[in-house]
C-alpha cells in the first residue's frame, strides 16, 4: 500500500481478519490491528515525513502457535533506540504509539538484514506470554 | 470520521463518529483548537459514536487539555466506549481528561470540574 493515512482502515480490517482467522479473540484482535497501525503510522509520519507516495508492505505469517507481522519501508533506516515511548507519568502529547505497539505484542524487532529500508517483525503467541505493556526500552535491532 | 459541533446551555460539545486515526485526526485537531480559542468556557468532546482511537487520537486530546489550560477553558470527555476507555486506561489518562459517562452528566459537572495541572 502506499504511505496514505487514508488506507490505514484497511490494515486493520486485514490484521483483524487474520487474527480472528487464526484463532484470537475479538478483543485481542482489535489490539493486534491497533499495534500494526502504530507501527505502519510511525513509518507514514517518522520514515516518510508524512509524504503519501512512499510504500508499505504487510505480510501476515500464521503458525500454529503465533502470529506474526512483518511491515517493510523504502525509508531511510530507524535507529530503533529513537523509537521509545515517552514515560506515561509526563503527559504530552504523543509518544505513546510505540508503547500500544508494546501492550499488543509480544515481541517487536527490526530485521538489520533487510536492505530496503526497514523491516519490521511483531509477533502475537497464541498463549498468553505475559504483558510486554510496560515504559521499558522499545523495539530491539536483531 | 465525522466531527460536528454545536452550542449547548453552558458548554461547546464537539460530537465525533467513527474511527480516530491518523487520517482523521487532524479533523478533531482543528475543531477542538477552533473551540478552545473561541468564546466557550467549557468544551466537551463526545466520543459515543467513536468506535476506534488510536495514539494520534490521545494525543490529539492531550493537545486540546493542554491548551485548555493556557485558555482557562474547561475541558471534558463523555460517552467513552469500552475500546476509547480501555486506551485510555493504557495510556494511564482517565483521571488526567475529566471523563463523565453521559452529555446530561457532563452538563451538569463540567462547570464545577477544576482544571487538571500536571502537564509537561
Amino acid at each position: 500500500m502506499s504511505s496514505e493515512p487514508r488506507l490505514l482502515h484497511i490494515l486493520r480490517c486485514v490484521v483483524r481478519y487474520h487474527a480472528q482467522d487464526a484463532g484470537f479473540a475479538a478483543e485481542d484482535a482489535d489490539g493486534l490491528s491497533m499495534a500494526v497501525d502504530e507501527a505502519a503510522s510511525n513509518v507514514i509520519r517518522h520514515t516518510y515525513g508524512n509524504r503519501r507516495d512512499g510504500r508499505l508492505t504487510l505480510e501476515v505469517w500464521t503458525y500454529p502457535d503465533r502470529l506474526e507481522f512483518t511491515l517493510e519501508d523504502w525509508g531511510p533506516k530507524v535507529r530503533p533506540e529513537t523509537l521509545q515511548p515517552r514515560p506515561l507519568a509526563e503527559i504530552r502529547p504523543g509518544g505513546l504509539g510505540t508503547y500500544f505497539m508494546k501492550c499488543f505484542m509480544d515481541a517487536i524487532s527490526y530485521d538489520e538484514d533487510f536492505a530496503g529500508g526497514n523491516r519490521l517483525r511483531l509477533v502475537k503467541y497464541l498463549s498468553p506470554k505475559g504483558s510486554t505493556c510496560d515504559e521499558g526500552a522499545g523495539p530491539e535491532r536483531k | 470520521m465525522k466531527v460536528q459541533v454545536r452550542n449547548e446551555s453552558n458548554a461547546t460539545i464537539i460530537d465525533c463518529a467513527g474511527e480516530i486515526d491518523l487520517y482523521s485526526s487532524p479533523a478533531l485537531r482543528e475543531a477542538l483548537l477552533r473551540e478552545m480559542r473561541g468564546a466557550s468556557a467549557n468544551v466537551l468532546v463526545n466520543l459515543n459514536g467513536v468506535s476506534y482511537i488510536d495514539s494520534s487520537g490521545i494525543a490529539t486530546l492531550v493537545e486540546g487539555l493542554q491548551l485548555s489550560q493556557r485558555t482557562q477553558t474547561r475541558f471534558g470527555l463523555f460517552g467513552l466506549r469500552s475500546n476509547a476507555r480501555s486506551v485510555l486506561e493504557l495510556a494511564r489518562l482517565t483521571k488526567v481528561f475529566a471523563v463523565f459517562e453521559n452529555e446530561q452528566e457532563a452538563l451538569a459537572k463540567i462547570a464545577s470540574t477544576q482544571p487538571f495541572s500536571g502537564l509537561a
